[in-house]
């Protein structure tokens, strides 16, 4: 478990750019050697796309309700009625 | 995870919406066009605050409300194109966005899978990624013994999404 917890976080911070110079150029050799870890990399790049999406999407909703909620203030909505009359 | 920083979104959100509204109107926008420009760069501003990545060289409403100006410009010159995207990839160039509306489409589909098989593998990962919580944080909010047992449980989580991106072989692309 060890191992594949490092190769994971490896995996991050070669994606993250959080490596030095010689780790990124070692890693990207192996990555050129190893598909399985090519493979590997590939999909948590998609991963952290995917996390993206899901979290930006819960975020816009957050967003959405807090407008709602401000919409019920007289102060506010009368704002936006006046500026959009 | 709401945090005190995120909470005092509110307030700047009823400060600063209808200083944007009216600019948006005075450019011929609407009051939807408007909200959702002023969305993107509030989701940029809570972005940075989270990645510890927000400078501000003037108060928070002057940065959002700038901040809102260009997402607003970039949507009315460029129609679909979007700002947040943009500035996703200059703080993050290793995790392009989509290049096209298929694999868009295919993402969407595969999240709402994982959203039904496994939500809270998804939320722990929002947390790490997306919220920058630490390890221990994430421990007293699953409920985990530790900062070691979040670790496995964050990476079994990654494992299982990584093997349903590989199994849709969305990853190919």
């Amino acid at each position: 478990m060890r191992t594949e917890l490092d190769e994971a976080r490896q995996i991050d911070r070669y994606l993250f750019q959080q490596l030095n110079q010689d780790d990124t150029r070692e890693f990207e050799a192996r990555l050129l050697l190893n598909e399985t870890l090519a493979a590997k990399v590939d999909a948590q790049r998609t991963a952290h796309r995917l996390i993206r999406l899901y979290a930006r999407t819960q975020e816009r909703n957050r967003l959405q309700e807090i407008y709602r909620n401000l919409l019920t203030e007289k102060n506010f909505a009368d704002q936006l009625k006046n500026i959009f009359a | 995870m709401t945090t005190q920083k995120e909470a005092a979104i509110i307030p700047l959100y009823r400060e600063s919406f209808p200083d944007f509204a009216r600019m948006v109107r005075s450019m011929g926008g609407t009051l939807e066009q408007a909200k959702d420009s002023f969305h993107d760069a509030l989701l940029i501003y809570l972005e940075k605050e989270k990645a510890g990545n927000l400078h501000l060289h003037s108060s928070p409403k002057a940065y959002l409300l700038g901040t809102a100006k260009i997402c607003w410009l970039h949507t009315r010159d460029n129609g679909s194109i979007q700002p947040l995207a943009h500035e996703f990839e200059a703080a993050d160039p290793e995790a392009p966005t989509p290049e096209t509306s298929d694999t868009e489409e295919r993402e969407r589909s595969l999240l709402e899978s994982l959203q039904r098989s496994g939500k809270k593998c998804l939320e722990l990962l929002k947390a790490f990624y997306y919220d920058h919580c630490s390890m221990q944080d994430i421990a007293s909010k699953f409920g985990f013994k530790g900062r070691r047992s979040a670790t496995v449980q964050k990476y079994k989580c990654l494992e299982k999404v990584r093997e349903e991106i590989k199994k849709t072989q969305i990853y190919a692309h």
